[in-house]
């Protein structure tokens, strides 16, 4: 469960977070859109300590991140993130992208790793590719694998960051429809994405932020079909045509 | 330890000689090794096997060597294929010349093979020959994309100028190595050559750099 | 050509072959200490301009820029001349005695440094182009700052940065040549001490352009094997190292 309490965020003069307050429960699949620049990534990366903030507090199952006793690493441990490059490790073959942590973090053995890492292959639909490089899988592919990567560290929550926006039309489904397998496991997520599709789907709660503030909450019904706030109107009326 | 700056300027004159010498075989050797790089470029660029093979054997053959031992063997090849002596400087710019060419060929292939074909396409569907599109269109496009590319060359070449010492040309080091043999003051000497070359190569990387900003927000 | 009298074999002849190999064999020593000690010092310089640290940046920024700006040459004759006179008269003694080779060691450090700012450069530039998520990424999966510097960022720099580093290597052999100037003797000397006793000057010194050619293919050669070996399919490598 992610507590965020008035959290705000400058850069130099630029304040890119604005007093963001949110509460996400376990389980619960929270979709963040808003235009570029309105601080979604930003507040994605902030969730596990990537970014860090000036003010305020964030909560991560009780576990404070102003806290200078926080144990950043042990914290990550249970948050997995993907990113919009997919960025997957180059030099390493897709398995090995996949065990690299387990093995250096968690101590595995290399057969557990790679079993798991098998499983995990399976799962989001191409164990084919475990000795291949990065390099040479598409991108839908190569974003599986980071999804595969995230997972195999066993954590608790999933934060995706605009998953989808790098990828050719025809690879997004295929990775949505991992993402939306996830959801329906029950895996607590945190979505920045422009698919309205996936939150339609199985987002439990939409939150529009501009300006680095949270302007509008709803679930997908009231959100999509009855935005209240203007700037909602206006980025709904220009992403959905 | 003092300092007795006034090795300086007591032989300012013989220095500022030197420098001269310095600017005049950068000046050659620019202008010259551009134009033959021009030439040599464009030739690596050709399709005709014969104008394309010489081209790219003497670029490749001059990376392998360095500069100094260039201006050695053009010092020695020089007299024997005229019949005469020859004086350093000449020989020294000839060499230049010749040497420069082969970086200043990969600039300018470089930068004509950076012009997009559409470019080319778009000069040629309006009834240019391939000489004139490439007069007209896009050597002079290419020029300007290359051109913070050959500003750094030439302050390559400027201080490359300093190597014609070995062939005992009176240059802005060599008349400092004069001046020190004589007055031995080597430390305010080699800090002035160094300094006053470190102000001019300095400036002209930062007019390059202003250059390449001001691209880049175009 | 005209009134000149081509003597070929004087290459070969002793002792002058002999005096050619042993300036090979210096050029040689002097170029691979030299690539070593310049990356090592590159990594240093490379590194420390991409810090956060302010001073430290500006440091090496100004270093980049100090050494590229004045040429090899004055750089060298400030080492070889200059700075044994600023050094206090004991010190000043025990180098020139104690120190065999004392030119050889002064182009040694001369060249190292000069060399460094050049690898500096092209070292930033391979780690610049590397993406901060990459690093994000390796810290989101638990890695400590350490082990996402350890499995990730550093292997992937040595591999961007081997390519721009094989044209630096090159061109630190060709700038031992200078070190003829103050009396080492590797190859150009050599070969120019052969001329001084023969009057072939030529001969000797097309000589000394055929080693460079073979040394130039050796060098080249061996970082295109590890090059090879270090390769990953679909990693592109000849990323945009320019600087």
């Amino acid at each position: 469960m992610i507590e965020i309490m008035n959290v705000s965020k400058w850069f130099g003069d630029l304040k890119v977070l604005d007093n963001v307050n949110e509460t996400i429960n376990k389980g619960q699949v929270v979709v963040i859109c808003g235009p570029s620049g309105s601080g979604k990534s930003t507040l994605l990366k902030s969730l596990n300590g990537l970014e860090p903030f000036q003010e305020g507090d964030i909560r991560v199952d009780g576990i404070s991140l102003i806290d200078p006793k926080t144990n950043f690493i042990k914290l990550r441990q249970k948050m997995g993130m993907v990113f919009q490059r997919f960025e997957l490790y180059p030099h390493l073959k897709v398995i090995e992208n996949i065990t690299i942590a387990p093995i250096k973090v968690l101590n595995q053995s290399k057969t557990k790793a790679n079993k798991k890492a098998m499983e995990l292959l399976e799962r989001v639909g191409i164990p084919e590719q475990a000795n291949k490089y990065p390099g040479n899988l598409s991108g839908g592919q190569q974003q599986r694998v980071a999804i595969a990567r995230a997972l195999a560290m066993e954590p608790d929550i999933m934060l995706f960051d605009e998953p989808t926006s790098a990828l050719d039309p025809e690879m997004i489904k295929e990775v949505l429809d991992v993402m939306v397998d996830l959801a329906k496991s029950g895996m607590t997520m945190v979505v920045v994405t422009h698919e309205m599709g996936f939150a339609k789907e199985v987002a439990d709660e939409i939150i529009f932020m501009d300006e680095g503030r949270i302007i509008e909450r709803g679930t997908d019904r009231t959100f999509f079909e009855n935005p209240e706030s203007d700037r909602a109107k206006d980025f709904l009326s220009k992403i959905l045509i | 330890m003092s300092f007795e700056w006034q090795v300086i300027t007591n032989n300012f004159s013989f220095l500022m000689g030197g420098l001269l010498t310095t600017f005049q075989l950068a000046i050659i050797a620019i202008s010259g090794g551009l134009a033959l790089g021009i030439l040599v470029g464009m030739a690596r660029l050709s399709s005709i096997k014969p104008i394309y093979y010489p081209a790219t054997l003497f670029v490749n053959l001059m990376r392998t060597q360095p500069l100094i031992l260039v201006i050695f063997w053009f010092y020695f090849l020089i007299p024997i294929v005229l019949g005469n002596p020859i004086d350093a400087f000449t020989s020294a710019a000839i060499a230049f010349i010749i040497f420069e060419a082969s970086y200043f060929a990969e600039i300018i292939r470089a930068g004509i093979q950076s012009i997009s074909k559409g470019q080319v396409e778009a000069a040629y569907s309006t009834g240019f020959t391939y000489w004139q599109a490439m007069r007209y269109f896009i050597i002079p496009q290419a020029l300007k994309n290359m051109l913070p590319s050959l500003i750094t060359q030439g302050v390559v070449v400027f201080q490359d100028t300093s190597l014609a010492y070995v062939i005992g040309l009176r240059e802005f080091l060599r008349s400092a190595n004069v001046v020190d043999a004589r007055e031995m003051r080597s430390v305010e000497l080699y800090l002035f050559v160094g300094f006053v070359y470190f102000m001019i190569c300095f400036s002209m990387s930062r007019i390059c750099k202003r250059m390449e900003l001001k691209k880049g927000a175009a | 050509m005209l009134n000149y009298d081509f003597k070929w074999s004087i290459l070969w002849e002793e002792p002058y072959g002999g005096w050619i190999l042993e300036g090979v064999a210096t050029t040689l020593k002097l170029g691979a200490l030299c690539c070593l000690f310049s990356f090592i010092l590159g990594v240093i310089i490379g590194t420390l301009r991409i810090t956060n640290y302010k001073p430290l940046r500006i440091f090496a920024e100004a270093y980049t820029e100090f050494f590229r700006d004045i040429p090899l040459l004055v750089q060298l004759f400030f080492w070889y001349f200059a700075v044994p006179s600023l050094m206090p008269e004991t010190m000043r003694v025990w180098v020139y005695q104690e120190i065999p080779n004392f030119e050889f060691w002064v182009v040694v450090v001369g060249l190292s440094l000069y060399s460094s700012s050049r690898m500096a450069e092209q070292i930033r530039a391979g780690i610049n182009s590397i993406s901060p998520d990459q690093f994000n990424a390796a810290l989101s999966t638990g890695f400590s700052h350490y082990q996402a510097y350890r499995y990730v960022i550093i292997p992937l720099a040595v591999r961007l940065v081997i390519p721009p580093l094989t044209t630096e290597t090159l061109t630190v052999f060709k700038n031992t040549a200078l070190a003829m100037t103050v009396g080492v003797l590797e190859t150009t000397f050599m070969s120019q001490q052969v001329e001084a006793y023969t009057f072939h000057g030529l001969e000797a010194t097309t000589a000394a352009c055929v080693i460079y050619m073979i040394i130039t293919l050796i060098v080249v050669g061996t970082m295109n094997w590890i090059e090879k070996m270090l390769a990953v399919p679909g990693l592109i490598i000849r990323k945009g190292a320019n600087s």
